[in-house]
């Protein structure tokens, strides 16, 4: 009974666990303390005694070693540790060298290439990643230094063939020594368009979702700037030093190539903005696309004046919501905004995802509609917000969803990133249900929104993004960042063949890409044509 | 002096079937594993089966001598010796891969098995027959002697890992304090068991009851000589050996469990204030309670032991299959928890359970011995063995601090092992000489 009741506890701290071990081992102790009879002589009575308590501390090592290899085995084998001076990290050896020794899986992008591949020299498993452009998405893995990151780190029991693989078979392999077999991925990723969306992006930082529209697959999760995991994977020692210099590099380089613009980078969505408040306009009934607006030039808000800049003809004095999202115009969706009130602007932000993290493979930061709660309470804040400044944040890809859920009829589809999971034989282990992961719209606002995109290409600001095969709707954007420097340049849009159903949702940022929209839109522009042209290739 | 007829040591020749398949089996699984082939050779196993000849020629001699002495201690021995000789040659590669210091690990683990099982006959044979008496003759040489070695090692000793417990020999390295343990215990013995006829008579002062001076003074010399050790030659394992052995020796000899209470309240003391005192002992209190806060430098052992322990599971990894390398010192301090990790809960339980049974069986040796010196003798040298398990094992999965002393007949070290032996072969001679003639 006493046993079991220090089994029971095995989970506590060290200082408590071995109060309440000292407790049972007295209890334990009292409990078989023989009762000699008297005649015995006093030599045999000290002896018999001195033989019980020596048993009781082996008993109470037993229950210690219970403990430590049975109960808290688990979580002390992969114990990770940060020593507090030298802030060097310690972990158990022997997870490293089993990372060395897994048949670790390989990742391939939609269409077969190898984006990450474990080769094998001698018993040492190498992990190469041969794809520069596709590579970061994968992440890094760097098991003697740095750990794991991306999608190495978010699937790294399949990969490692912890999980997911039959447990017998895994035990099977255990007992004859053979090397773990791991799961290999299978990307929706297309590697020829993320080569693409470099191309496009010329190494100037920003970012570049493709999404399928359909579906919610990424095609493109191009991030700008990025890194090289084959520059910190290690198996020798004499390959320490120059992973060490890269990794170094990474963490001083104040453009922090580490963290992927595309899923964790945080950006003011200007003007792209403007789709999320005209749809919640129409959706909650308070506009619809014809609804007349008046601006002539500047608007009054709670004692601010905003600007217009963006009227093509300033002698006009009133504007269509239409118009105003294919113009661009401020003071138009100002007073949308100051229509819609705080609470309506929250609840639509809301719907669409914003503060909400977002269910993907890899680690997504939460854009958000106000980062001071009740800021948008304040009129001129209010006014701000809806032609998407005042303190908006937002990632590229939750832009993406917001261009994908207007192009699907006012579903947000969950994007995902891997599509199936195969034994390296290539059975099919595992394959990624497509799911809606929000419906922020109905049908119809999607729909009027939509046009309402597709005239801000075909007759506004957007009209670089023509493309002549193929319907485009769009949204440019121009974020003043508040800090010194040029804004960001966006472009979110979709495209589809004439009279049918949009197929690919883009969103593109370049970072202080300067005022002229020029840049993202040609680069969203070309995306979207590039993944038409692969479509249509493989149809 | 009378033959005694020469006698088939049955149960022995059974029970060392055990530690027989032990040693060829799991030798065997040490050398293939790490060719990851199937196909043995005889150099494989010559060092297995010399073992195993040894023992059975060791058990038949006793036969043939007519040595009527237990029948399960040697069979015990075998094993835990059988145990240690696997360790030293599973991590024999991986050390000596390492530091050139260890080149020679297995060869000369080997080699003092070997010296030792000869000790272990040795002392069964000459001292039989009551010649044990020689040693009660000379309690107080054995007493000049401890404290000779003691105060040599002190004196001349280097210091290594910060404590002074090796002497150096030409090439060889001895650690005096090891010895220490026998020759103490038979002072200690010789001394008890003449002055037992004092055992009633306490004496006053003032108001309190004092124990009567036989004991007073020898526990004060015991208090002060472990402290010495303790605090003098930085050997805190040392030291709490010396004076748990003294507190039991005292307790059985006198049954008056006041003097032991008192004792370990004077030795706790003692401790707290070495605790206070002195930096080392304090780190290791710190690393004993949460080595994670210092898991770079003084808490680095502790912590690889843990995760070697950890890793070990409730089957362990298998012979030759985990990787307690990465523990410091795993040859000797931490040789338990390289057990741990190949041979896993199973194998830890059983191998206390080893210590124990033996252990046990040196207290009913010590039941039945002909004379209260060989029974103070037997329970002393059964308690040097019980609580060394104790005080390395406890350290290493910490319930106590850690202490630098050796698992017996597990860690590797020569004069540990000889020691280990030579207290095998005294249980032998007196289990022989209970037997009427």
């Amino acid at each position: 009974m006493i046993a079991y009741g220090l089994w029971s506890r095995g989970g506590i701290s060290d200082a408590r666990w071995l109060a309440v071990l000292g407790t049972g081992w007295l209890l334990l102790l009292v409990a078989l303390w023989p009762s000699l009879p008297p005649s015995l002589p006093t030599f045999a009575r000290a002896t018999v005694r001195t033989a019980i308590l020596i048993t009781t501390v082996f008993v109470v090592l037993t229950l210690q070693l219970v403990r430590i290899q049975v109960v808290q085995s688990e979580a002390t084998v992969g114990r990770v540790a940060t020593d507090p001076v030298s802030d060097e990290v310690i972990a158990n050896p022997r997870v490293q060298v089993a990372d060395l020794e897994a048949r670790r899986g390989r990742v391939f992008d939609r269409n077969g290439a190898v984006l990450a591949d474990t080769l094998f020299e001698g018993d040492t498993a190498r992990r190469v990643y041969p794809e520069p452009e596709s590579a970061y998405v994968v992440g890094y893995f760097s098991p003697l230094l740095y750990g794991k990151a991306g999608l190495e780190a978010s699937y790294d029991d399949e990969l490692a063939g912890v999980d997911g693989t039959n447990a017998i078979l895994r035990n099977v392999d255990a007992l004859l020594d053979r090397p773990p077999q791991g799961l290999d991925i299978r990307l929706t990723l297309d590697a020829e368009l993320q080569r693409e969306a470099h191309r496009l992006l010329r190494g100037r930082p920003g970012a570049a979702v493709l999404l399928d529209v359909e579906t919610g697959a990424v095609l493109t999760l191009a991030s700008n700037p990025h890194y090289d995991p084959n520059a910190l994977f290690t198996a020798y020692p004499d390959e320490r030093d120059a992973a060490v210099a890269a990794w170094d590099d990474l963490i001083a380089d104040p453009t922090a190539p580490l963290v992927l613009r595309a899923t964790e980078g945080l950006f003011t969505p200007g003007s792209t903005f403007k789709v999320v408040t005209a749809a919640a306009a129409v959706d909650a009934g308070f506009a619809d696309p014809d609804r007349v607006y008046e601006d002539d030039g500047d608007l009054d808000v709670g004692g601010r004046v905003l600007v217009e800049q963006n009227r093509p003809d300033e002698s006009r004095d009133e504007w269509t919501l239409r118009e105003g999202m294919a113009w661009s115009l401020n003071v138009v969706f100002a007073q949308v905004g100051l229509q819609l009130g705080p609470e309506v602007m929250r609840e639509y932000a809301d719907r669409f995802g914003f503060g909400h993290a977002v269910p993907f493979d890899l680690p997504v930061a939460e854009s958000s509609l106000e980062t001071t709660p009740g800021f948008i309470d304040g009129l001129p804040a209010l006014a701000d917000t809806a032609f998407g400044q005042g303190e908006l944040q937002v990632t590229p890809l939750q832009m993406a969803l917001v261009a994908q859920t207007i192009a699907n009829g006012g579903e947000t589809m969950r994007p995902y990133l891997v599509d199936a999971l195969a034994t390296q034989k290539g059975d099919t282990v595992r394959r990624t249900d497509r799911e809606a992961w929000r419906r922020p719209v109905s049908e119809e606002t999607a729909a009027q929104v939509g046009s309402m995109m597709v005239s801000a290409v075909e007759e506004g600001v957007a009209q670089g993004a023509v493309l002549d095969a193929y319907t485009v709707g769009g949204k440019t954007g121009t974020a003043e960042t508040g800090d010194a420097g040029d804004p960001h340049a966006w472009f979110i849009g979709f495209v589809g063949d004439p009279g049918a159903k949009p197929r690919y949702a883009v969103a593109v940022v370049l970072e202080h890409g300067g005022a002229g929209l020029a840049g993202s839109l040609q680069v969203g522009r070309d995306l979207l044509a590039a993944a038409m042209a692969t479509a249509s290739v493989t149809e | 002096m009378i033959r005694r007829a020469p006698r088939f040591r049955f149960n022995e020749f059974q029970l060392l079937i055990a530690p027989s398949l032990l040693a060829i089996v799991g030798l065997l699984t040490v050398f293939l594993v790490p060719r990851g082939d199937v196909a043995w050779s005889w150099a494989d196993i010559w060092v297995s089966l010399a073992y195993v000849a040894l023992v059975y020629g060791l058990s038949l001699g006793f036969g043939l001598l007519g040595v009527r002495g237990d029948q399960v201690i040697l069979p015990l021995t075998a094993m835990l010796a059988g145990i240690g000789l696997l360790m030293a040659q599973r991590l024999h590669p991986s050390l000596a891969a390492r530091d050139p210091l260890y080149a020679n690990l297995a060869a000369r683990q080997l080699i003092y098995l070997v010296l030792g099982l000869g000790v272990l006959g040795g002392t069964t044979i000459l001292l039989r027959r009551r010649r044990i008496d020689w040693l009660r003759r000379y309690k107080y040489t054995w007493l000049l002697i401890s404290l000779a070695l003691l105060a040599v090692t002190f004196a001349v000793a280097p210091e290594i890992n910060g404590a002074r417990l090796w002497l150096t020999l030409g090439p060889i390295q001895v650690q005096p304090s090891e010895i220490v343990k026998i020759t103490l215990v038979t002072f200690l013995a010789g001394y008890l068991e003449d002055k037992r006829d004092l055992v009633g008579s306490s004496w006053r002062l003032g108001a309190l009851h004092l124990p009567p001076l036989p004991y007073l003074l020898p526990m004060g010399l015991m208090g002060a000589a472990s402290l010495a050790v303790l605090v003098l030659q930085n050997d805190l394992g040392a030291a709490l050996l010396f004076f748990g052995v003294f507190l039991v020796m005292l307790y059985v000899a006198s049954g008056r469990l006041v003097y032991v209470t008192a004792g370990l309240f004077a030795f706790s003391i003692a401790c707290w204030g070495a605790f206070r005192f002195f930096a080392r002992i304090d780190v290791r209190v710190r690393n004993w309670l949460d080595p994670w806060q210092d898991p770079l430098a003084s808490g680095y052992q502790q912590v690889q032991s843990d995760y070697a322990l950890a890793s070990g599971g409730l089957l362990g990894r298998g012979l030759g299959r985990g990787q307690p390398y990465h523990i410091p010192e795993v040859q000797t301090d931490f040789v338990f928890s390289a057990v741990g990790e190949e041979l896993g809960l199973l194998g830890t339980v059983g191998l206390l359970a080893l210590y124990l049974l033996l252990v046990m069986r040196g207290f009913a040796i010590g039941l039945r011995a002909r004379d209260g010196f060989q029974r103070l003798v037997a329970v002393g040298l059964s308690t040097i063995l019980g609580l060394q398990t104790l005080l390395i094992v406890g350290g290493v999965v910490r319930l106590i601090p850690l202490t630098g002393i050796t698992l017996p007949f597990v860690s590797y070290g020569g004069s540990s092992l000889l020691t280990n032996f030579l207290i095998v072969g005294l249980l032998m001679v007196i289990s022989d000489g209970d037997r009427p003639d």
